[in-house]
């Protein structure tokens, strides 16, 4: 009993009905309409899981995945046509076609950010469906193919095709939980959440999205094999509808997308509306509006889907005790992330050498012929005035922008036309002016999204358990926020996602962090801290790039000191010496300034 | 040889009205940042209606224009204020579902209120044609192309030559910074929108001359436009023109010297080519993140 009380409670919801919808054929065998209906949610439900994975978890709609349905279709009934073979036994097929259709259209859109992808998801439709009704030789163009009847007595009715759609569909699911469990998962929700920032903990955002939406097509396909057989008929038209769509969108959406089982909750609801307007609602033109209706109510009133809106209404009268900061459990153990490093060759080449990097915004350069070197094992400051170009260098030096000439050399490697998430592989970690942690999701998930390296181990490594969840807690430790891993990152203090973001970046085992001020909007007590996790870590042999505007600070903890303006490095040099170097006083004060005017 | 100019110049007048047609949307994603997946809705929906001024008061569907602009002005504005407002903050995949949504709004009531079936407008002119050497131009296309470039002009006007056009300009270019000199975010994007949606007024009547449809083919036209957009960078007008003139002479010469049912893949295959070779399309320009 006990095990049984241990299972979350959704999934032991989700296997209660599994278990009535698998005994409900044997109680009920002789109502094939019912059957019918639910076999019909079932293949809905299938779709809506796939659509989830890259329009959930990586957050990019796609409005043509209908088409993958009809991929399937085609691929087995072309199939069992010219072999004979039975086209359930090819409907694996199917998936494999939807796959690769998927992986080389993605490969073209999904290299950018933003809209294409939207666009061409509908664009992939209507062109499958002109393909279908033009190539005759293969498809048989507009009049179709029809297929055998199924090869089972007719007393069986639909009972077959029933348990294959619900087979595919606990398949459908179980594989989108492992996903969602894996660090692709939570990469790609990194992406949905902030694509620039996942790109600079090491996610290789462009492979991640073709990945997401192979995955996402696979089990369409192969449900679209087994569809074709149920109907033994299909057209262009039917095959690459249109609205098939619109209900693939509107259940994930109804449901809840991004979660589990929302998508599936989702197209129960729909499919039943559906089925309604089609028996009471008269015509297919009647369901086009009755769709659109409510697609735009729950797009306007119901954002988030049935499923989170309940789990934040139960949320909300059961809350969980707020917890704090563990002063005494930080910086214990900065061993730990030593543990991790890549033992480099002890050399005394610079770690990362700057040689005449130059950006320009338009007529603006903000990056001028500029020159910076930091030496192994040092914690080096970058300081000056506002506009003078310090967060576009580090742009640069992180990939998040591509330098208009210059080298930028990490580690005797040049970078500087490496992709963001390659030079987090080879060990260049950063935090941003203003932290951009992923606001939706746990301080644990943030802590595990980083890819230390692009192999697809690490990219399928659990991300709930096992030894890069043990990870990324005992990094939490060494920030003091163990206490608060199942929180949501957005509900931290913005001192509290500082020190999470500094985690998250431990989670890469860099060599060299930069850190964008680090202090900024950081009370006395928490800065305390963080300036102990830096020295720390600094012993533990990371060198660092700080940028700061608080003077006493940077003096206190870094050496040398770099001092930048209007695009370039104007000084260098111990703490010490830069605090008296008029060069620097003038550029940071103005021509007006005298040295008594401090003393008075 | 004159086929190909034919072709060539056909081409060009195709080009020219979908410049039109994608101006509006592209207009509404500079501003709001929304991919107006409802904008071929728009179009068939200007269509039908012209079609119906046509049929009840002989009115030349062209002309109609002079009517359907200033009412799909009107009811952008109202959309804008009662529909696509409210998801201001969201994020951005919820205005595709939104406008989604709402193109099948149009699409249901046409086919309830209309019925299903093809319709074309068919004014006098209709079949008759000017003839320039060994070149036919069809006059419904010349009309509409003229029609397209006055409404294009006017709209460059608007843009470049007054305070609302250089509101809007600034506001596409970044918002905030719009925002503190004191241009009112809001209704700068319920005038762009209701703008976009009024070239829409005009577009929908040209084609009812030049096309027939029916109330499902705003998915061939929004995936046209779309593909338009996408080609000439998203949020930029003379991107939307350039890849409105290349694909009008893809479809055009696909349609002459292959099949009328290839030319619409062509269409999509040209999107997919430039894609490959510059993802922010040809004038889409990288703007930088950081600064916000």
């Amino acid at each position: 009993m006990t095990l049984i009380r241990r299972i979350p409670r959704q999934h032991l919801v989700a296997g209660i009905v599994l278990l009535a919808l698998i005994l409900y054929p044997v109680i009920n065998p002789w109502q094939p309409y019912p059957q019918g209906v639910l076999l019909i949610a079932f293949l809905l439900a299938i779709q809506a899981s796939g659509w989830n994975i890259i329009s959930g978890y990586a957050g990019y709609i796609s409005l043509g995945h209908s088409m993958f349905l009809g991929l399937g279709s085609y691929t087995a009934a072309i199939i069992a046509l010219h072999t004979g073979v039975n086209p359930l036994w090819v409907a694996p097929l199917g998936g494999v076609t939807a796959v690769v259709v998927a992986v080389v259209f993605g490969s073209v859109v999904l290299r950018t950010r933003g809209h294409a992808f939207v666009i061409i998801t509908i664009a992939l439709l209507l062109s499958a469906q002109i393909v279908a009704t033009n190539w005759d030789g293969l498809t048989n163009g507009s009049d179709g193919i029809t297929l055998e009847l199924p090869f089972w007595s007719s007393d069986f009715q639909n009972i077959p095709f029933y348990y294959a759609f619900l087979i595919l569909l606990v398949l459908a699911v179980l594989f989108s939980a492992w996903i969602a469990r894996t660090k692709f998962g939570t990469g790609l929700i990194a992406i949905r959440e902030d694509e620039g920032k996942a790109a600079s903990i090491g996610v290789n955002t462009t492979v991640f999205k073709i990945m997401a939406y192979g995955a996402s097509s696979f089990f369409i396909g192969v449900a679209g094999g087994v569809y074709a057989y149920y109907q033994t008929f299909l057209n262009p038209v039917g095959s690459f509808a249109i609205l098939g769509s619109v209900l693939i969108v509107l259940s994930a959406l109804v449901g809840g997308r991004g979660t589990l089982y929302g998508p599936v909750l989702g197209a129960f609801i729909v499919s039943l509306i559906n089925e309604a307007a089609t028996v009471y609602g008269g015509s297919t033109q009647s369901r086009v509006l009755i769709l659109g209706l409510i697609l735009v109510a729950v797009v306007l009133f119901l954002p988030a889907g049935l499923l989170p809106t309940f789990i934040g209404m139960y949320r909300r009268r059961h809350p969980v005790e707020t917890e704090y900061t563990d002063q005494e459990g930080a910086l214990k153990s900065a061993a730990i992330v030593r543990d991790r490093l890549p033992s480099s060759p002890v050399s005394s080449a610079p770690l990362l050498e700057v040689r005449g990097v130059t950006k320009r915004f338009g007529g603006l350069t903000a990056v001028d012929n500029a020159d910076l070197t930091v030496e192994r094992g040092s914690i080096t400051a970058l300081i000056g005035p506002n506009g003078s170009g310090k967060t576009t260098l580090f742009n640069l030096i992180t990939g998040n922008m591509q330098a208009d000439s210059g080298t930028i050399t990490f580690n005797g490697k040049r970078i500087e036309k490496l992709a963001p998430w390659t030079r987090g592989h080879l060990g260049l970690g950063r935090t941003f002016q203003v932290t951009r942690l992923f606001k939706d999701m746990t301080v644990l998930q943030n802590v595990v999204a980083p890819l230390p390296d692009g192999r697809l181990r690490t990219m399928l490594a659990d991300a709930v358990s096992g030894h890069e969840a043990a990870r990324a807690r005992e990094l939490l430790g060494i920030v003091g926020l163990a206490r608060f891993a199942d929180q949501k990152a957005g509900d931290l203090s913005y001192g509290q996602q500082k020190l999470v973001e500094l985690a998250q970046v431990l989670m890469l085992s860099p060599e060299l962090i930069l850190l964008d001020e680090p202090a900024g909007g950081v009370n006395p007590s928490l800065l305390g801290r963080l300036t102990g996790v830096i020295r720390e870590l600094n012993q533990a042999g990371v060198s660092f790039l700080v940028v700061e505007h608080n003077i006493p600070l940077v003096l206190d903890l870094c050496d040398p000191v770099h001092v930048f303006a209007r695009g370039s490095c104007i000084a260098s040099g111990p703490p010490g010496q830069i605090r008296e170097d008029p060069v620097v006083l003038d550029a940071y004060l103005g021509d007006d300034w005298r040295p008594q005017d401090a003393h008075a | 040889m004159a086929q190909f100019v034919q072709a060539l110049a056909l081409g060009v007048l195709i080009g020219g009205i979908y410049a039109l047609m994608a101006s509006g949307l592209t207009l509404i994603f500079g501003v709001l940042r929304i991919v107006n997946i409802a904008q071929g809705a728009f179009l068939i929906l200007v269509a039908t209606f012209t079609w119906w001024l046509w049929r009840a008061t002989g009115l030349d569907p062209i002309l109609a224009s002079v009517v359907t602009a200033p009412l799909m002005f009107g009811l952008g504005w109202l959309m804008h204020r009662f529909v696509i407002s409210r998801i201001r903050g969201q994020a951005a995949s919820m205005s595709v579902l939104l406008t989604f949504g709402i193109a099948l709004v149009i699409e249901g009531v046409l086919n309830i209120v209309t019925g299903n079936r093809f319709r074309s407008a068919t004014p006098s002119y209709f079949e008759e044609s000017f003839r320039v050497g060994d070149i036919l131009l069809p006059k419904a296309q010349v009309y509409g192309f003229l029609a397209a470039m006055v409404v294009l002009g006017g709209l460059y006007l608007v843009l470049t030559r007054t305070w609302t056009g250089r509101a809007i300009r600034a506001t596409s270019q970044n918002p905030s910074a719009a925002a503190l000199v004191g241009i009112g975010a809001t209704a700068t994007a319920a005038l762009a929108f209701a703008l976009g949606s009024a070239s829409a007024g005009v577009g929908g009547s040209i084609l009812s001359v030049l096309y027939p449809f029916f109330p499902a083919s705003h998915y061939d036209w929004i995936s046209r436009l779309l593909g338009i957009v996408v080609l000439g960078g998203m949020g930029s007008l003379p991107g939307a023109l350039c890849g409105a003139l290349i694909l009008g002479l893809a479809e055009t010469l696909t349609a002459t010297y292959g099949s009328l049912q290839w030319s619409t893949l062509v269409f999509y295959l040209v999107i997919m080519v430039v894609l490959l070779a510059r993802p922010q399309g040809l004038f889409g320009a990288r703007l930088r993140e950081d600064a916000v």
